[in-house]
């Protein structure tokens, strides 16, 4: 009888790239996903249903009658719109991250997987490019098609932001060109930025902050965002998406379950984050801050701020608290929360994937 | 407070050009038309897109789909299965290139119970193996620890001649495996199941897709999406998904479960063929006379433990006396004349006639001399016939489960 040969260390260069997916495993693993007539309906109905709806019921009511409605694009239209993409593309998210999390185990196919000996790690991680190869495209077409609506589906832009109904300020400008247009015009600035009648304070540095906020809730409501606007808003909305299948990919792999996983992160995300985000809890604020979408609003841009249904404009504008109402978190604090759900997420998701019995 | 002013980052162009009469500042930076957002859109596009492109053909040609590098030089033939080692006869005798498996004390528990109770399993390379025993015995458990898909609580394991699971990936390679029901994507077609097998293999896997259809039958079938497969079909295409890797080492866990008689038949033929071929075959089943016409050597487990293994004729061979079965035209005189003769260990009378169960070690020669004893005492003898033990009788000598049973 001959003794087991000895164990060879792997180097671990060799080790990790045996962790990495490749192309072939990531391509079968979303035509797997792309396969699933039900997950792909929901998706598109879902991401692009209601983008097309709103957006093609207004282009034909204004075609077939432009007297009594107006043009399909305007800035209060791609606020609201572009917030709706970013609930509903995360439910879809959750869907996919969920169906992806679990659907090896359902189907019977995590053994088969697992005996082919490819490494677990390399098994989790091309379910993350194959899903958002899903989503991330579903999303970008419908905000695309909001994006051409807005910018060329809409009226005539004014050429200024109107303050107090009759001071004009250049539109576009950010904190320190508003500083520069005020120190330059201080008659029309004090016209246009008249503070509250119980405030008596002069105006001084702290007062930029508030000017501003003035300043930028008129542009909001009457200008289109610009292109970088868009952009970042387009951005923006493809994180929120990204984050949801991520979340939703770990908790279907630490489950096994996708129904569950689905009700869990849905159920997060409807109605614990809302709470959060919407009611400062004393001696907790830092507990409600480790929630994501709080951190996530805090990064929310300008032009999505307008039409939210949560608490309207926040008291900061840009990259601010956004809607939410519970004091803002420094940045570098924003970006570790919202680090550490993808991170966190991803990790304990691999971890069960790699420990579970097939 | 520190917060991340977007607009200082990228400060705003003017908007589209049809706002270029608008009074808005030019101050640079960010995107500055709409054709730049069209171009990112154009990039996430081409990924989508060249993710989706992950098989090549077209969608009426489903059964033409094979993986193809991008940027390839003419795709290579398709892989057959290579060759191997003729058949030779069973030892279990010290092998010079290590036994297909090897387990010293493989334990398994789950609990309190113990499934898998310090096996020492050593199979022969390039033979058809039967591991038998009753329901839950402990086969599939030990089966999936073989595999490295449940951990062992205690001893080592390896697979032609690697241990598991460090070199766990060296070995499977090696490999192909069905464990339990075989199941698929139902959402997927039969094709599309073992290409997603042969990417998570690697390799040339992709390209004995072909091979392996039509080896087990299921060519004309692959474009059908598994959920209309019946479970010979899915028994079939599990088969065929541990013949992607070009295995030397084969472990079908139940094959037969859910086969009528016809597809059985298939399958043995299929199993003894690869065998033929060199491969090891480790079968696992409680369909005692499928591994008995499958098999060379096996193993018998109850409650967890290995009972015997060997090869089968050795193992029948050792239960006990032979016996003959004499068709005669009076077989209670028959009877009755060999037990006064003192030449047999015993007689019984059944419906089927005279049973003579001969002492251990005797020759053919004691046949003849009952043959003669008989026609000399007037008895017409119509046949004599060697009644061997079955598979079944010594798989019930053996073990307990089945006899604690009402």
């Amino acid at each position: 009888m001959t003794s087991p040969a000895p164990a060879v260390a792997t180097p671990l260069p060799r080790r990790l790239a045996a962790a990495l997916p490749t192309w072939p495993l990531i391509a079968t693993r979303h035509l797997e996903l792309r396969k699933r007539r039900g997950l792909m309906i929901v998706v598109g109905v879902v991401t692009t249903g209601p983008t097309v709806l709103i957006l093609g019921l207004r282009l034909a009511f204004h075609l077939f009658d432009p007297a009594h409605y107006g043009p399909a694009g305007y800035p209060g239209q791609f606020s609201t719109a572009a917030s709706l993409q970013a609930g509903l593309g995360f439910i879809a998210a959750v869907v996919v991250g969920a169906t992806a999390g679990t659907s090896d185990l359902n189907d019977g196919m995590f053994r088969h997987l697992v005996i082919t000996g490819r490494s677990r790690l390399a098994l989790y991680l091309a379910r993350i490019p194959a899903g958002l190869a899903i989503l991330l495209p579903a999303v970008a077409l419908a905000f695309t098609m909001l994006s051409l609506v807005t910018s060329y589906e809409s009226e005539p832009q004014p050429t200024s932001v109107t303050m107090n109904a009759n001071v004009s300020i250049p539109p576009y400008l950010d904190q320190a060109q508003l500083q520069t247009w005020v120190g330059q015009h201080p008659q029309e600035a004090a016209e246009a930025f008249k503070p509250p009648a119980d405030v008596i304070a002069p105006r001084s540095a702290t007062r930029v902050g508030t000017d501003y906020t003035d300043y930028i809730t008129n542009e909001v409501s009457e200008f289109n965002p610009p292109v970088n606007e868009m952009a970042k808003t387009g951005l923006w909305v493809e994180l929120e998406v990204a984050i949801g299948f991520l979340v939703g990919l770990g908790l279907g792999s630490l489950t096994g379950q996708r129904a569950v996983s689905g009700i869990l992160l849905l159920g997060f995300e409807l109605i614990v984050t809302p709470i959060l985000a919407a009611v400062p809890i004393p001696y907790f604020l830092d507990g409600q801050r480790l929630d994501f979408g709080v951190a996530m609003d805090q990064l929310r841009p300008v032009y999505l701020i307008a039409s939210s249904d949560i608490g309207g404009l926040g008291n900061v504008v840009f990259g601010g608290q956004g809607t939410a109402r519970v004091p803002p978190m420094p940045t570098w604090a924003m970006i570790t929360v919202i680090v550490a759900w993808i991170v966190g997420w991803s990790a304990i998701g691999a971890w069960r994937m790699m420990t579970r019995d097939a | 407070m520190n917060v991340i002013d977007t607009r200082a980052i990228a400060p705003h162009a003017p908007g589209p050009a049809r706002w270029a009469a608008a009074s808005a500042p030019p101050v640079g930076g960010g995107f500055h038309n709409i054709g730049e957002i069209v171009i990112v859109l154009l990039v996430v596009g081409g990924l989508y897109l060249a993710v989706t492109r992950g098989r090549r053909g077209r969608r009426g040609a489903p059964h033409d789909d094979t993986w193809v590098p991008r940027e390839p030089p003419p795709a290579p033939p398709p892989a057959p299965l290579a060759p191997r080692r003729p058949r030779a006869a069973v030892s279990f005798d010290s092998q010079a290139d290590g036994w297909a498996v090897e387990t010293h004390g493989l334990t398994k528990r789950f609990g309190p119970n113990v499934a898998v109770d310090g096996v020492e399993l050593r199979i022969p390379r390039g033979r058809a193996f039967g591991y038998i025993g009753p329901n839950g015995a402990g086969k599939t458990t030990l089966m999936r620890t073989l595999l490295g898909l449940t951990r062992a609580d205690a001893g080592t394991v390896s697979l032609l001649g690697l241990p598991v699971p460090a070199e766990r990936k060296r070995a499977l390679a090696g490999v192909g495996a069905i464990v339990d029901e075989p199941r698929f994507y139902p959402h997927l077609t039969g094709r599309d199941n073992l290409r997603m097998l042969a990417a998570a293999r690697g390799g040339d896997a992709g390209q004995r897709i072909d091979s392996s259809l039509e080896r087990v039958g299921l060519t004309q079938r692959a474009g059908d999406k598994v959920a209309a497969y019946s479970m010979g079909m899915r028994q079939r295409l599990g088969v065929a998904s541990c013949l992607l890797g070009d295995p030397e080492l084969l472990i079908l866990d139940e094959p037969m479960n859910g086969l009528d008689p016809a597809g059985m038949h298939e399958m043995r033929t299929m199993i003894t063929s690869l065998a033929d071929e060199g491969r090891t075959v480790v079968l696992s089943s409680h369909l005692l006379g499928e591994v008995e016409r499958s098999c060379d050597a096996l193993a018998i487990v109850d409650r967890g433990r290995i009972v015997r293994q060997g090869p089968i004729g050795e193992l029948i061979g050792a239960v006990g006396a032979r016996s003959v079965r004499v068709d005669c035209a009076d077989p209670a005189r028959a009877a009755r004349l060999i037990d006064e003769a003192g030449i047999a260990s015993g007689t019984s009378l059944t419906d089927e006639g005279l049973t003579v169960t001969l002492p251990a070690g005797t020759s053919r020669e004691l046949v003849a001399d009952i043959n003669r004893r008989l026609a000399a005492a007037g008895i017409s003898v119509y046949g004599i016939q060697e009644v061997r033990a079955s598979l079944e009788d010594w798989f019930l000598s053996v073990t307990t489960r089945l006899g604690e049973q009402p």
